[in-house]
């Protein structure tokens, strides 16, 4: 890979998925692309980047958007906002809302840890909730609708009771039962496009997100989240992520890292 | 305050080896036993904060150690984690009935186990 194509290839990033691909991520990229050459049936990377350049086909151009994508994940990643999810937020709203229906989003599911981890919360809790996930790679969609996890996945974040009584080994690899793949609807969708309509959420994830996107389309992605969000509603982003320098659409919650509530300014908006 | 304490019983030197590591990086003082009777020696004169624990091996295997260790004046104060190649959900269950706080499974890595430590509250 010249230094050329890795302009390129950020230039594609920023534009498509609103990715900062940095300099630092050169080898990860090279090393990242050299089985979706193979899969794609090229020689190597480089002439499989020769190709996409001399004339840009979109299902190539996807399949390396989303190899370059950052999907790690955990299950109940950093543990605190699940916690506040299950034992603060889901009581409070369940009361709050009419029939109890609580409707909450994973934006940026990757292969789906998040979403399963408040589909687990809400189901030990028999509360009534709608989890939808979406993620701009329509593989990590398809790996997360499949539920299926490594040990090592598994083990990230799980204890091994819950492991137990939500997952069922198989192959190597551990799957949720059918009613925690139920309780979840995957879709893929970019975040850089414009929100659709339908109800709005009580609560959004969009963890660990924000950070990999390029400054010039934080701003928009953040007031779109806004948009879908209730007026008392809930934003959780990552424990380091920061909010106040790219928009006002939110303000922080003290003492709640990553925590989040819509401004007095956007709720007067939105009214 | 003293340092928390974790014992690692495993009959390989390169499992405890590697174990060793990634707790004193999470700021544990670490010991180590290869089997369940050295483990209790060690547990009956002071009693650790975390063990991490193997199954099968000589002497005294893991699940023997832990029901011995949980009625051990101050047994139950350890929290306790399984560490084993056995992943079959019959094998897991048995060793959380019989007083393990959490289990892992091999082969693990460091942000397993600082997961695991995080969720019996070691950490």
């Amino acid at each position: 890979m010249t230094p050329e194509d890795f302009e390129r290839l950020q230039a594609l990033m920023a534009t498509r998925a609103g990715f900062r691909l940095t300099r630092d991520r050169m080898h990860l990229a090279e090393h990242r692309l050299g089985p979706i050459a193979r899969r794609e049936g090229f020689d190597g990377v480089q002439p499989m980047l020769e190709a996409l350049w001399a004339k840009p086909v979109a299902s190539l151009g996807w399949a390396v958007i989303e190899a370059l994508l950052n999907s790690e994940t955990w299950f109940r990643r950093d543990r605190a906002p699940f916690d506040s999810f299950s034992r603060e937020l889901l009581p409070a709203l369940g009361r709050a809302r009419p029939g109890g229906l609580v409707r909450v989003w994973s934006a940026g599911c990757a292969s789906g840890q998040e979403a399963y981890s408040l589909a687990m919360a809400a189901l030990d809790m028999r509360a009534q909730v709608e989890v939808t996930a979406t993620d701009l790679s329509s593989r990590a969609i398809d790996r997360a609708r499949a539920g299926t996890y490594t040990g090592f996945e598994i083990q990230r974040g799980l204890s091994a009771s819950t492991m137990l009584r939500w997952f069922t080994p198989q192959d190597d690899h551990w799957v949720a039962r059918p009613e925690l793949r139920e309780a979840v609807r995957f879709q893929r969708a970019n975040l850089l496009d414009e929100p659709g309509e339908g109800p709005r959420y009580d609560v959004i994830f969009c963890r660990h997100v924000l950070k990999d996107m390029e400054p010039t389309r934080r701003a928009a992605v953040i007031e779109a989240l806004e948009r879908r969000l209730v007026d008392d509603g809930c934003l959780f982003v990552g424990s380091d992520e920061r909010l106040e320098g790219d928009s006002i659409a939110f303000r922080p919650v003290n003492g709640r890292k990553g925590l989040f509530v819509k401004s007095p300014s956007s709720q007067s908006r939105a009214a | 305050m003293d340092p928390r304490t974790c014992l690692i019983i495993d009959d390989s030197r390169i499992i405890r080896k590697v174990a060793r590591r990634i707790v004193e990086g999470l700021g544990f003082e670490v010991d180590e036993a290869a089997d369940g009777a050295e483990a209790l020696a060690w547990c009956s004169s002071a009693m650790p904060d975390v063990v991490l624990l193997d199954w099968n091996m000589p002497v005294m295997d893991g699940l023997a150690f832990l029901r011995r260790l949980r009625a051990l004046p101050g047994g139950e104060a350890p929290k306790i984690l399984f560490c084993t190649v056995e992943t079959s959900p019959e094998r897991i269950a048995e060793a959380l009935s019989a007083g393990a706080d959490d289990y892992v499974m091999k082969p693990f890595d460091g942000e397993i186990l600082q997961s695991k430590f995080a969720e019996v509250g070691a950490v």
